[in-house]
């Protein structure tokens, strides 16, 4: 279909009802569906018009708006409200999943030709007799045949066409003025409806009742619709032209519509401004802004109610292309974001599988373990792997009856058969070794920068208040060394009533001074331990040794830790000057940015780093770097550590105690007692004719489909990409299974096991509607983070820029060729965020500007911890939340707890900062509470105490006595509870406090405009410019 | 008479260094075919590199010194790039990123392969020639 449209590039309106056809191919109801959502889409085409209300001059740009808008929760989807609920299909459609905007706009043109022209062509349609869906679908095909017919038509229809889309208003008196530039067409179109319609009606009249009310009071109408209508809609939506195909299908409608459950969700077309000018005509309010933050695609776990929970694994398209052909033109990452060990709320959690007599049930050629999917046969004595098909014995053991339908009678009682997620107790055949206990090793630079800090007292003292935390109890172990110039290692051996240090000052052949005692068991030891905390930061006050042996002190605690593998934290503070691994001042060099060599900075400069890691790997150690140095300290190098071993780099340029030491010290503890899985191994499997091919996240690659991970927790993520390794896909459903064998804190040997099912579709647009914005945008942050290890800032945001355009053009061509949309910019409902995620992605820490815009250990360590997160996590960080406080805070009712006021977060754009106003800015690592120059000073200083008018950047923020400041306070530990991965520290800024307020807020706003770098409205000008150049 | 061995030697260095070529790419098809870890594929392969980069260097400059100034222009394309990965320090395989660069390593020693193949040949066609000649 594609290449109909191609050809076609302006008027193939037939083209359109391809797309029905090929959307439905998993389940054929989709088509059919159409037909309600026909209408829908219709309405869709008219919400746009309900924002044009206030303004009914702005034609073009408003529909668009209108109908992201509605999208959105604007206002414009009250009104469509009530239009919607009249109409029966509302009913049988699950209730919207927030996708239907399509473009309002192309509905209407074709409408307006439809009478003319098309009216046979409708006539054959509505002659059918209304078909189930499957028959449904030949009709949409069919359509477009006489649709080639009508060509002159369409030429004739042109003009009104085009008039829409560029300021129709004027052109086409609005009868109702309400509904303004977009009704017009649609009046038309009811009309029409009306007069072809009458053999056709019956299904039709609901939808135009519900309609025709609209206009007149079009606002609460519409809503409805989008609610019950939504899923269908969007087909229709994209394509005015289809509107006949709507008739159509309404014609055999009554059916469709309750078919139709399924969504599709829709292209939303937003006005864009005629290339090359900078029009206004893009009203700024009405863009996607994903204000609800991160949203999970349900109808894909609706479709399989027995996949595992997408916190867990989420694919960047819940529907797998079936042909090689179809992926190249899939511009997007096609893959999975997995993130195995996800914090599952109560009463959710996995269960927990115990196959103590009969084995772990896997298959026996691909090795998938048993699943919900599998099916059992021959009177329940095999059962058929779902990956590969094999037919496998079931074990005596596991042997159950089958029901008449087919199903094990024991099903109630097999977690492992009804849920997406279970864990497996592994017996003695999936060890290489004994369970080891988890081991924590703490490695201090106690160099002179370090003791200023104040660092070595924080992380003594956190250590300390975990020890009872520590998971492993009572086998946990734990060892200490600090290095300076020197390294020194502790003996804490239970006998002793002191910890012993041994200095090791030979840096070019380390040694241990200990064959062991060196790690000790932590409940034998724990006095000695305790003792050791309590004097580490009084041992070192007055060390002035300014030099660091960090790589032979990594060396030592390689060979300590080289027994039982476990954690390694880092703390470091002074780059790295004696011994093996020392690395240069290379620094933030302002030449080389730009040049060829650019990139290099971003890569471990000493291959020690990198061989280290991967020795660290192979004995099962994950390093966690805690970085704090105020100067260069190479977080690329150093990082490295971290990437290859699984483990995670913090950074905390410029560390105080007293400003930094409560961020430290919650990461330090969450770090120290979250649940961990140790020496793991992890693999996706997938069915036949699809493979990963690529991963990315922070892991080492131990085959070509196993990442070693020797200590993984709940918030690593990682994201691998697939690949289709025959041309054409023959099975309906493709299985993922993800298998995360690990040790598990207690000892025990676990696989944890999550198995998803996707469709398998042969129609790209079919892959849009089921696209997964999140997971896209995680696989699209990783791939442009590690595309500046190899290329240029400059060229990492451009491919990410590049690949959206490139989607974006591959979706015009499917939907929107028929019509000469040209103001308009279409993209499939669910991507509406994409163009924004990624104007943010350029505008993270990691990508954005160049020299001056962010330090280059900033750069660095944003990247390593980009690369780890998860799919919330990231989107939060690439489009904080802006929230207004001050009218809370000054709201004597308001509850705290009652955080639903706080909800409300604002678009990122300075515009919306009201100097009356006092906003609290959250990207998840760090709060910035913005404070008004216009804001009463009674606020001011009920919050800040006596330095209310001082220079914020030295205040800080802690609780006085009044109810203002402590419901602050209130508010943001609410906030912090709500992610415990990181603490957002606290800073202070005012209005016009230059260069702070630029520095730290402004130019985070990311759909402003800031030094150089595109404001939202221009990212969507270039892209839309670029989507229709050659398009 | 001396030219005969000139090529003789030639012949056998080609052949060790298509030796040295061959078991490299055996030891990234075992890796990929998961009969080998990563760890024990690297360093294989790493032990044989630089071997193979002074093999090939003094083979150029042994073709030189002997006077055969054609195969000595051949071979200085492979001599170039081999010391341009060397001065980058790139020659080495990433035990870390080997899996990513998989196809990229087995490309390029495709290539030195194919070249080693068509210098062989060449050096078989003048040994050949120049076994002729002295018969004569």
């Amino acid at each position: 279909m594609g290449t109909e449209n191609r050809g076609r590039p302006q008027f193939p309106a037939r083209p359109a009802a391809t797309p029905f056809a090929a959307a439905p191919p998993p389940q054929n109801m989709m088509p059919f569906s159409s037909s309600g959502p026909l209408v829908g889409s219709e309405a869709s085409g008219f919400r746009p018009t309900p924002p044009a209300a206030p303004l009914p001059t702005v034609p073009s740009s408003t529909p668009v708006v209108g109908s992201q808008a509605s999208g959105f929760r604007s206002p414009p989807l009250a009104r469509f409200n009530d239009p919607s609920v009249p109409p029966p299909p509302t009913s049988n459609i699950p209730p919207p999943v927030g996708p239907y905007q399509r473009f309002s706009a192309s509905p209407f043109p074709s409408a307006a030709q439809a009478p003319l022209s098309h009216a046979p062509p409708l006539g054959q349609p509505v002659a059918q007799p209304p078909a189930p869906p499957a028959s449904l679908r030949p009709q949409s095909q069919i359509p477009p045949v006489p649709m080639g017919s009508p060509p002159q038509s369409i030429s004739f229809s042109s003009p009104n066409v085009n008039v829409p889309y560029s300021s129709s208003d004027s052109t086409f008196p609005a009868p109702r003025p309400n509904f303004q530039s977009s009704f017009p067409g649609y009046a038309r179109m009811q009309s029409n409806a009306d007069l072809q319609a009458p053999p056709i009606q019956s299904p039709f009249p609901p939808h135009q009742g519900g309609y025709a009310p609209a206009p007149p009071a079009s606002s609460s109408p519409f809503l409805t619709h989008q609610g019950g209508y939504v899923p269908p809609m969007p087909v229709a939506a994209p394509l005015g032209l289809q509107s006949r195909d709507q008739m159509q299908h309404l014609g055999s409608g009554p059916p469709i519509g309750s078919i139709q459950g399924l969504m599709e969700d829709f292209s939303s077309l937003s006005v864009g401004s005629v290339p090359g000018s900078v029009d206004p005509g893009i009203d700024l309010k009405a863009l996607p802004r994903p204000l609800d933050g991160d949203v999970e695609p349900k109808l894909f776990t609706e479709m399989y109610p027995m996949n595992c929970d997408p916190r867990y694994l989420r694919l960047t398209t819940s529907a797998i292309p079936n042909s090689a052909s179809l992926v190249s033109r899939w511009h997007l990452p096609l893959g999975a974001v997995v993130c195995p060990l996800a914090e599952a709320p109560d009463g959710e959690e996995v269960p927990v599988v115990n196959f103590v007599s009969t084995g772990i049930i896997r298959c026996r050629r691909c090795r998938t373990y048993v699943n919900p999917f599998v099916t059992f046969t021959d009177a329940g004595r095999k059962w058929r792997c779902n990956i590969c098909s094999l037919l496998n014995d079931v074990p005596g053991e596991y042997f159950a009856h089958l029901d008449a339908t087919g199903r094990r009678i024991d099903l109630n009682q097999r977690p492992e058969l009804t849920k997406g997620s279970v864990e497996f107790v592994a017996p003695t055949e999936y060890m290489m070794r004994p369970p080891m206990p988890p081991v924590y090793f703490f490695l201090i630079d106690v160099s002179i920068s370090a003791v200023r800090s104040g660092m070595i007292e924080v992380v003594a003292q956190t250590i300390r208040s975990c020890l009872d935390e520590l998971p492993g109890y009572p086998r946990t172990q734990i060892g200490f060394a600090t290095f300076d110039s020197a390294i020194h290692f502790y003996n804490m051996k239970s006998s002793l009533a002191q910890p012993q240090m041994m200095v090791v000052s030979d840096l070019d052949d380390i040694f241990l001074p200990l064959p062991d005692d060196l790690l000790v068991n932590l409940s034998e030891s724990r006095s000695v331990v305790e003792t050791f905390l309590d004097s580490l930061p009084s041992m070192f006050q007055d060390n002035v040794n300014v030099e660091s042996a960090f790589g032979p002190a990594l060396k030592g605690a390689f060979m300590v830790m080289s027994q039982l593998g476990g954690k390694l934290l880092i703390f470091q503070n002074t780059l790295p000057s004696l011994g093996v691994g020392r690395l240069k001042l290379r620094g933030d060099d302002l030449r080389v940015y730009g040049t060829d060599k650019e990139q290099t900075l971003r890569l471990p400069e000493d291959p020690f780093y990198k061989q280290m890691a991967a020795e660290l790997t192979k004995y099962q150690i994950a390093v966690n770097l805690y970085a704090f140095s105020d100067k260069y300290t190479d977080i690329a190098s150093l990082g490295t550590l971290a990437k290859y071993t699984g483990g995670q780099v913090n950074y905390y340029p410029s560390f105080q105690s007293a400003i930094h030491g409560k961020k430290l010290r919650h990461e330090l503890t969450r770090d120290l007692t979250r649940e961990t899985a140790w020496e793991a191994v992890m693999r996706i499997r997938c069915g036949k004719g699809v493979r990963f091919t690529s991963y990315h996240g922070n892991f080492m690659l131990r085959s070509t489909d196993l990442m070693a991970l020797p200590a993984v927790d709940c918030d690593k993520a990682y994201a691998m990409q697939l690949s289709l390794e025959e041309t054409l896909l023959t099975t309906q459903t493709v299985y993922f299974q993800v298998a995360l064998l690990y040790t598990a804190s207690c000892g025990e040997r676990r696989i944890r096991v999550h198995t998803a099912a996707a469709p398998v579709v042969a129609d790209l647009g079919e892959m849009y509607r089921q696209a997964d914005a999140g997971a896209i945008v995680s696989l699209f942050s990783r791939l442009a983070i590690e595309k500046t290890l190899s290329h240029k800032l400059e060229d990492a945001r451009n491919s990410v820029q590049l690949r959206i355009v490139k989607a974006l053009k591959e979706y015009r061509n499917l939907y929107a060729v028929q019509h000469r949309l040209g103001g308009r910019m279409i993209y499939p409902e669910s991507l509406k965020f994409l163009p924004l995620y990624g104007l943010a992605i350029c505008r993270s820490t990691p990508l954005r500007g160049g020299y001056a815009d962010a330090s280059l250990d900033e750069r660095c360590s944003a990247g390593y911890t980009m690369m780890t997160l998860p799919v919330k996590k990231l989107l939060k960080l690439l489009y904080p939340s802006l929230i207004r406080l001050d009218e809370h805070l000054l709201k004597a009712s308001a509850q705290v707890d009652d955080l639903k006021n706080l909800d409300k977060r604002l678009p990122l754009a300075a515009e919306n900062l009201d100097p009356r106003g006092l906003y609290l800015y959250d990207d998840g690592f760090r709060f910035f509470i913005w404070f008004g120059k216009a804001l009463s000073p009674d606020v001011a200083m009920s919050l800040l105490g006596a330095d209310f008018a001082a220079e914020l950047s030295k205040a800080t923020l802690y609780e006085h006595d009044n109810e203002m400041s402590r419901k602050l306070i209130r508010i943001l530990e609410k906030f912090r509870e709500r992610d415990p991965s990181y603490y957002p520290l606290c800073h202070l800024v005012r209005q016009g406090e230059q260069p702070r307020e630029g520095f730290l807020l402004l130019s985070n706003l990311v759909e402003d405009q800031m030094g150089g770098t595109n404001g939202y409205v221009d990212w969507i000008l270039q892209i839309h410019r670029q989507v229709q150049q050659n398009g | 008479m001396g030219d005969l061995y000139a090529w003789l030697v030639s012949f056998f260095v080609l052949i060790a260094l298509l030796v040295v070529v061959v078991y490299q790419l055996m030891c990234l098809a075992d890796l990929e075919f998961d009969y080998i870890n990563p760890y024990d594929s690297s360093s294989r392969i790493n032990r044989v590199i630089v071997p193979e980069f002074i093999l090939q260097g003094v083979l150029c400059i042994f073709y030189l010194v002997t006077g055969h100034w054609v195969m000595t222009l051949l071979s200085v394309p492979y001599l170039y790039y081999n010391v341009r990965l060397y001065l980058r320090k790139q020659h080495l395989v990433d035990v870390t990123e080997i899996f990513n660069l998989l196809n990229w390593e087995k490309k390029q020693r495709l290539f030195k392969l194919f070249y080693l193949i068509c210098l062989l040949f060449l050096s078989i066609f003048w040994m050949i020639l120049t076994a002729l000649d002295d018969h004569d």
